[in-house]
This record gives C-alpha cells, structure tokens and sequence, in this order.
C-alpha cells in the first residue's frame, strides 16, 4: 500500500511538471523563432534595397573616384523619370573613414581596457576600487550625444585653438577647412565611449579566474605581473574577444557622436599628411546615413543610403561570426573550468 | 584597579584554557594502520646513515641529508598566532609528514617555507628558513620558488595542453623562451617520474582540464618536477581523490622521495603512517612532537600526541 503511493506519487509530480515544461517550451521558441524571422526579414528587406546602388556601379562602388559629397548631391538631385536615376558613387572615403576610426578607437581601447581590467581587479586598493567599479559601469550606460555635446563644445575647440597652428590650417586650406573637427577628436571620444564596456566585461572575467591558477603559478616561481599575463589573461581571452566584438559594433553603429566632431566631411584623411592627417576630417558610413536622412524620400537617394546599411549590416554579421569563430578556438582549453 | 586585572586576565586567557583535544579521525577499528617496526627511543644516528623508515609502502632505503629548516619561526595573521617558534627540519630522501587537527597551523607552515604564505596581505613572519645553509629571506622569492615547489589541495592544472602545463616552468623561467625541441626531453622526464608518461604520452596537446582528476594532480607533480626542485611541499595533494588516485600518488611520493625531499600535510593518519618516515604533529600552532614515524604512532611521547594519534588505534 504505501510502496504504491511512493512510486505513483513522484511519476504524477514528473508529468505535471513535463506539461509545464513543455509549454514554456513552446512559447520561448516562438519568442526566438519570431526575433530570428524579424531579423532575416530585416536584412533582406535591406539588401532588395540596396541592390540598384550596387548594381549599377559594381565594385567600382568600394573604389575612391572624385568627391563622394558631390556623388551624393548628384544623386539627391535626380531627375524624377525612374530611367535617368542617377547613382554613380564612389563610397571609398566613407568607408575607409569607418574603417580607420574603428579599428584604430577598438585597438586603443582594448590594450587600455585590459591594463586597466587587470590594475582593478590586481593592483588598485580596495577604496580606489570601490569607486571605480560603479563608476565604470555608469559611463557604459551614457548617451552617446552627450558624448559628442562634450565634444563639440568642449574639445573640437581646444584642438583647433591650440593643437592647430595656424600654418598647419593655411597649408591646406584649398582643400580643406580645419576647423578642429577631425579624426583625432573622433577616435578620442570614440574610444572614451567604448573603453567603459570593455572594462566592464574584462574586469568580470578577470574576477571569475580560479584563485588556485594564480597561486600555481605563484608556487613556480613567477611574479604577479607574469602569471596575470601567461595564465589570468590567456584564459579570459573568450571574454576580451566578446568585450571587442561589442565593443566594435558599438564603434561601427556610432552616428551621432561621430558626424558631431569627426567633421561630416566626405573626406579620406591621407596618413602621408604627417601630423595634419589627425586633423583632418572624416565621416564614417553611420554618421552618413544620419546627416543625409532627411533626403531619404528620393528614390535612388534612399536606396544609397540602404547600400551603407546593408555595408554595416554585413560587417556586424562578420564580426559576430569571427568572435564566435575566435571564442571557440579560445576555449579550447578553458573548457567550462571558469 | 578593576579595569587592569580584567585586562591582565583576557591578555592571559587564550594561553591559559587550551581547548580539550578532540578525537575527530579515524574512528574505525577495521582498517589498521600499519607502521615500521620501530621500537625505542629516535636513533641518535639518525640523519647520518642510510635510513629505511618508511613504513606501509616498500620504499628504497635512502640517504637523509639536510634541506630546508625553520628556527624559530612564528606566524601571525594580524593578532591571531598561527604557527609558533617551530624549529624543524626538512631532509631529503624522506617524507615528513605534518599532521594535527584542522586550524593547527600545519598548512600556514608549509606555505610559509616556499614564501607563498606573504600572499595572504596581514601574514607576518618571525624567524628563520634556511635552504642549504642560506637563509631565504636573502634569494629572489622566485628562485627560492623554483627550487621548494609546491602542490595543492585541489589540483590546479592551468587551462593550457598538457605538454605546456608541465613547460610553463621552464618557459617563465629565463627571459628568453627556450623551444619546444629542447623542452621537449624534460618534459617527458618530468612526466614519467610523476608516472602519467604512459596515459598522456600520445595526447600531449590535449587540454589538461580534460583529464580526471587524479591525473591532473600528477601533472602537477610533473610540473613541480620539471624546475626541479630540491624540496617539494604538498597540501594535502589526495584530499579530492578517490581512493585509488589516492594510491597512484602515494606511491608516486615514496619514489621521488630518495631525489627530492617530501613535505605533506594530510588530515589522514593512515596516509601518514603508510607514506612518511618522519611524522610532526601540530596542535594549536605549537610543534608538539615530532620524529621517526613509528615513535609518533607507535611511542608517542607527549600525551596530546597520544590523544590525537590514539584514534587511529582504537
């Protein structure tokens, strides 16, 4: 009798449970299910759009050729009969601007996040760390127009009134205008913005290695300095990679910030300028899309504006991919161990 | 008048009521410990001869010759006193086992002679380790590191393949990084004398988290060995294995014992009797006795020792 209510009772407890369970089920996978069919239909609603811009320049499209602003207003000025569009552009300064001001804001801000990530967590005393933590997680979560506020009013200004000498403006002066807005300013206020992130994540991981590998190492005989970097860094470099992947999507999807003091020119800064090159402005493919939304409602204007999309779309989808890739071959030897 | 006598009485207090000892291990009368056949009080030869001492397992007689000793030393973490005034050697070709209840200052002892105690930021340390004559405080912590390794209660392999867990050593070693062709023979070495050279010899660049756990405590071993060291400290190393890992070690220990000299700390007095030839017993900081192991199980001479070790005899 009671050997009966023992067993019958856990297996009605299980069954309610599995119906419940499989309800749940059902309805977070049409959650995630709806989410990745808004995304698919996003991105190809995005490159239908796109697609007369690339066909009609082919991978002349990627190429530099003349001003781009020009290109653009040329194609802003179509005329309205469908077959004179016009949608000749040539978009290598605008992504070649993306490109520098990234890449070179991301670099910067991992090896400065990384030094930081390990003096928080290795080196600070407890009542700087206390105050820095919050801090950091706080910067992470500021707007980025207050950012480029700060920027325009504050340090676009200071660069033009005292790291540009008058010489330097008047020496390329009948090509372009340097009035302090520029790619200096752009990647500095750039990195500023992603450094906090980036901290963030690498602090985190750096807090969830095993105190036991620091003390092994300890034990052979290396110093604090050597072991963070041969056993505490290699194994939180999943977490740098997904800090980077983050941390460059944040960096490619920037537009207000950057068409505030990076120039809102369509302009490739040439790195054989010297010192100049620095303040020379630029616009990334965002801060483009951006500045030229009001000109959306001409057609082949609009679908130029879809062909950055769809470049930044990509690219995200890229990097996503290689963080994965990257993260996996990472982890090859942590394997669940943190 | 009051005030002073109740100050006098606290600051007293603690050394006065020694807390009762316990018996807390080994309870069981069905697995005996085995011990040498010691009988009489400590060789006065001992030290200066080839000296069979351990007991349970069939170890080669080895020569004893002076390591490491502490004079004197006391450690302290802020006002609590951990380990006091121990004055005790350390010799090579023998395994000295630390043994007492847990909080007994065993483990902050062994810490203390690789420096890896100074981790700890309110550890303070009184009195002297001497390493082949030399007092340590006068070597680099890092060279004094590399020649007193240490192994843990939980095995820690780093998250790296198994042939550069046991290369890490040697490559952190100097400021050039040697290659793998002139590692690779040390590598091996140090591995066959752990006795994992025949599990791992074929997967070296596997990942050393994915082996059991009784392995990764004997790539540990390999990697102490790879530096070679003179002294190896090792806190309770079985303590997360199973019994026949357990074994494995065990009689790792015992061979390596005749070329490097063995420090443990074990809670398990039956792994003490079966592995060391030298037992201390430990209780409230104080080195309590310490000597051949079969006087500690078989003779002891303090009666806290005989209270502790009693245990294990029914």
């Amino acid at each position: 009798m009671e050997a009966a209510t023992l067993t019958e009772a856990p297996a009605r407890a299980t069954l309610g449970r599995d119906r419940t369970d499989r309800r749940v089920e059902l309805l977070l996978g049409a959650l995630a299910s709806t989410i990745l069919l808004l995304i698919a239909g996003m991105i190809l609603f995005v490159l239908i759009k796109a697609l007369p811009s690339f066909t009609h320049n082919g991978l002349a499209w990627f190429g530099a050729g003349g001003s781009v602003d020009d290109q653009l207003m040329n194609i802003f000025n179509s005329p309205a009969d469908p077959a004179d569009y016009v949608y000749k552009l040539r978009a290598w300064p605008l992504l070649y601007a993306t490109a520098l001001i990234t890449g070179v804001a991301v670099f910067v801000s991992v090896v400065f996040s990384v030094l930081s990530g390990i003096f928080i967590v290795e080196f600070a005393p407890d009542r700087l760390r206390r105050v820095i933590e919050p801090v950091v997680k706080l910067l992470a979560a500021v707007p980025s127009v207050i950012y480029g506020l700060i920027g325009i009013l504050v340090v676009v200004p200071w660069v033009a009134d005292h790291l540009i000498s008058e010489d330097r403006k008047a020496s390329v002066a009948y090509v372009i205008q340097l009035d302090g807005t520029s790619i200096l300013v752009g990647i500095f206020i750039l990195t500023i913005m992603i450094c906090p992130i980036m901290i963030a994540i690498i602090v985190d991981a750096l807090r969830s290695v095993p105190e036991k590998w620091v003390e092994g190492a300890a034990a052979l005989g290396v110093n604090r300095w050597r072991a963070m970097r041969t056993v505490s860094l290699r194994a939180i470099r999943p977490a740098i990679v997904a800090a980077l992947v983050l941390a460059t999507a944040r960096a490619l999807g920037e537009a207000i910030m950057l068409s505030m003091v990076a120039g809102s020119v369509g302009f490739a800064p040439n790195p054989l300028d010297g010192i100049t090159f620095l303040f020379e402005p630029a616009r990334p493919l965002a801060s483009t899309i951006v500045d030229n939304s009001e000109g959306l409602s001409v057609v082949p204007f609009g679908q130029t504006m879809y062909a950055f999309a769809a470049i930044l779309l990509i690219s995200s989808a890229f990097l996503s991919f290689a963080g994965w890739a990257a993260r996996k071959s990472f982890s090859r030897y942590t394997l669940g161990a943190r | 008048m009051e005030l002073k006598e109740e100050g006098a009485r606290t600051g007293d207090g603690p050394a006065a009521e020694v807390p009762p000892l316990r018996r807390i291990v080994v309870e069981s009368e069905t697995v005996p410990i085995r011990v040498g056949d010691y009988a009489g009080p400590p060789d006065p030869e001992y030290g200066k001869e080839p000296w069979q001492l351990a007991a349970g397992l069939d170890g080669e007689p080895t020569w004893i010759e002076e390591r490491m000793r502490t004079e004197g030393l006391s450690i302290a973490y802020g006002d609590k006193r951990a380990v006091k005034d121990v004055s005790i050697e350390v010799n090579s070709g023998e395994v000295l086992a630390l043994i007492g209840p847990s909080g007994c200052g065993k483990t902050t002892l062994l810490r203390s002679l690789n420096r890896l105690v100074e981790l700890t930021p309110a550890a303070k340390r009184t009195g002297r380790i001497i390493l082949d004559d030399q007092d340590v405080d006068s070597f680099d912590v890092t060279h004094l590191r590399s020649r007193v390794g240490m192994l843990f209660q939980q095995p820690n392999p780093f998250p790296m393949s198994i042939f550069d867990n046991v290369a890490y050593g040697l490559r952190e070693r100097g400021s050039k990084k040697p290659r793998r062709r002139q590692l690779e023979p040390i590598v091996v070495d140090a591995l066959e004398r752990a006795g994992l050279w025949d599990e791992v010899s074929s997967n070296l660049n596997h990942p050393a988290l994915a082996l059991s756990g009784g392995q990764q405590q004997r790539l540990c071993i390999a990697r102490s060995l790879a530096v070679s060291p003179e002294v190896l400290l090792l806190d309770e190393p079985c303590s997360a294995l199973d019994p026949i890992s357990t074994g494995i070690i065990e009689e790792t220990i015992v061979e390596l014992r005749s070329e490097v000299a063995i420090v443990i700390v074990t809670h398990n007095l039956q792994q003490a009797a079966r592995i060391a030839d030298r037992v201390a017993f430990m209780y409230l900081g104080d080195m309590v006795e310490s000597g051949p192991a079969g006087q500690v199980f078989g003779a002891p001479r303090e009666a806290r020792t005989q209270e502790y070790v009693g245990g294990g005899f029914g």
